[in-house]
C-alpha cells in the first residue's frame, strides 16, 4: 500500500512526568490513523525501559531493536514490526538491555529521513525526563504532542517540557497538549483542574481530551488498541485526536458543562456579590 | 436549612482553585528561574532603593505578572507629593 500524504510527519509524544499515558496515546493514535489507511511508523525511544510492544500487543514478535539498526547491524526494513490488525502500522522497537546514551539526536534523524519517503505519520514515543533520551526522541520531529494529567505535578513537568521544545526548533503551532486521566465529575465538583484551567496554564492549543476510563486498563491487559472498542470514552477521544491529527475539522469534546449544584453555587455569588 | 443554603452559597476555596494558585505561582517561578524567596528579596530590594530617593507614601507593591508564557515586573510605588 503507498502513502496517502506528499509531505510525512514526524510528532514526537512527550510528558516530562512519567506515567501520564504517553506510550498509550502513541499506540492508539498511531493504531488509529493506520486504520483508515495512512501509513504509520512508530518508534519506541524508551531504550531500557521498553512499553510501546507491550501496549500494542506485538512483544512477540519482536526481533530486531532500533539500536541493532543504527549499529548497522540489520537493516531498518527488516527490523520494523507489522501489525497484522493494521497492516498500514509499522513498529521499530526499542532496545532493552541498552541505555539511551546508546544513540544520538543524529542518529534518529537519520532513521526518520529513512523512513520519510514510506509513511505519512512518524511517530516517537519519548522517554520520560528531560535528559539525553528527550533530546533524541525530539531530534527528528516536525510536531510534538505534550501529553499530561489534570495534576499540579504533571503540569509542572509539562511546563517545563513546553519551555525546553519551545527553546528548540519548535513553534507554538507545533506543539499540542493532551489532557489525559480527566474526570468531568471531579471537576464540576471543584476538585479537580478543568480543561481551561490547563491551557490558561500551559498556554498551547489544545489537541484532545481523554477522560478517565477503566477499558484502558482491560485492553493494555489484552494487547488490544483501545479504539477498537466501541463503547469506550477514551477510545473516541483517541479516535478525536488522530482524526484532528491527519487534518480533519473535528470539534474537542472537553466534558465541562457545569453540573446544577455548580451552576447554583455561581448564581448565588454573583446574586449575592450584587447586593 | 438556613445553614444547608448558606454552606451553599459561601465560596469556600475549592482544592481546584488552591490547584491553580499554586501552580500560577510555581509556574511564573520555574519559567524565570527564580525562587519564591529571591522574588521577595527583590522586591524588597526594589523598595529600599526607592525609599532612599522618595518619599514612599502608602503600600509600596512589588507583583511579578505573567501572561502567556511571558512574565513582568509589575513595580507600583507610589510617591509623596510636595
Amino acid at each position: 500500500m503507498d502513502k496517502k500524504l506528499p509531505e510525512s510527519k514526524v510528532i514526537v509524544v512527550t510528558s516530562g512526568k512519567g506515567g501520564v499515558g504517553k506510550t498509550t496515546t502513541v499506540a492508539n493514535v498511531s493504531s488509529a490513523l493506520a486504520r483508515v489507511g495512512y501509513k504509520v511508523a512508530v518508534l519506541d525511544l524508551d531504550i531500557g525501559l521498553k512499553k510501546l510492544d507491550l501496549l500494542l500487543g506485538l512483544e512477540n514478535r519482536v526481533i530486531y531493536d532500533i539500536v541493532q539498526v543504527i549499529e548497522g547491524e540489520i537493516e531498518l526494513k527488516k527490523a520494523m514490526v507489522k501489525d497484522k490488525r493494521f497492516p498500514c502500522l509499522h513498529m521499530l522497537p526499542a532496545a532493552q538491555t541498552r541505555n539511551k546514551a546508546d544513540i544520538t539526536p543524529e542518529q534518529v534523524k537519520d532513521v526518520c529521513e529513512q523512513l520519510r519517503p514510506d509513511y505519512d505519520f512518524i511517530f516517537i514515543d519519548c522517554p520520560a525526563g528531560i535528559e539525553q533520551g528527550f533530546q533524541n526522541a525530539i531530534a527528528a520531529a516536525d510536531q510534538a504532542i505534550v501529553v499530561t494529567n489534570p495534576e499540579i505535578s504533571a503540569v509542572r513537568d509539562a511546563d517545563r517540557i513546553i519551555g525546553m521544545l519551545l527553546s528548540a526548533q519548535f513553534d507554538d503551532d507545533d506543539i499540542g497538549l493532551v489532557v489525559n486521566r480527566l474526570r468531568p465529575e471531579m471537576v464540576k465538583d471543584g476538585n479537580m483542574l478543568s480543561i481551561d484551567d490547563l491551557v490558561e496554564h500551559l498556554s498551547i492549543d489544545l489537541l484532545g481530551v481523554i477522560p478517565e476510563d477503566k477499558n484502558v486498563v482491560i485492553s493494555t491487559n489484552k494487547g488490544e488498541p483501545i479504539i477498537l472498542n466501541e463503547k469506550s470514552a477514551a477510545a473516541a477521544a483517541l479516535n478525536n485526536i488522530a482524526m484532528r491529527i491527519s487534518g480533519k475539522e473535528v470539534e474537542i469534546p472537553t466534558f465541562q458543562e457545569e453540573s446544577v449544584l455548580q451552576k447554583l453555587k455561581t448564581f448565588g455569588r454573583k446574586f449575592f456579590s450584587t447586593m | 436549612m438556613f445553614e444547608l443554603i448558606k454552606r451553599l452559597f459561601q465560596s469556600e476555596p475549592t482544592s481546584r482553585n488552591q490547584a491553580n494558585e499554586r501552580l500560577r505561582v510555581v509556574l511564573t517561578h520555574d519559567r524565570m528561574n527564580v525562587s519564591s524567596e529571591v522574588i521577595n528579596q527583590l522586591k524588597t530590594e526594589i523598595i529600599q532603593v526607592i525609599a532612599r530617593h522618595f518619599d514612599i507614601d502608602g503600600t509600596p507593591e512589588v507583583n511579578v505578572v505573567s501572561e502567556g508564557r511571558n512574565a513582568a515586573l509589575d513595580i507600583n510605588i507610589p510617591i509623596k507629593g510636595r
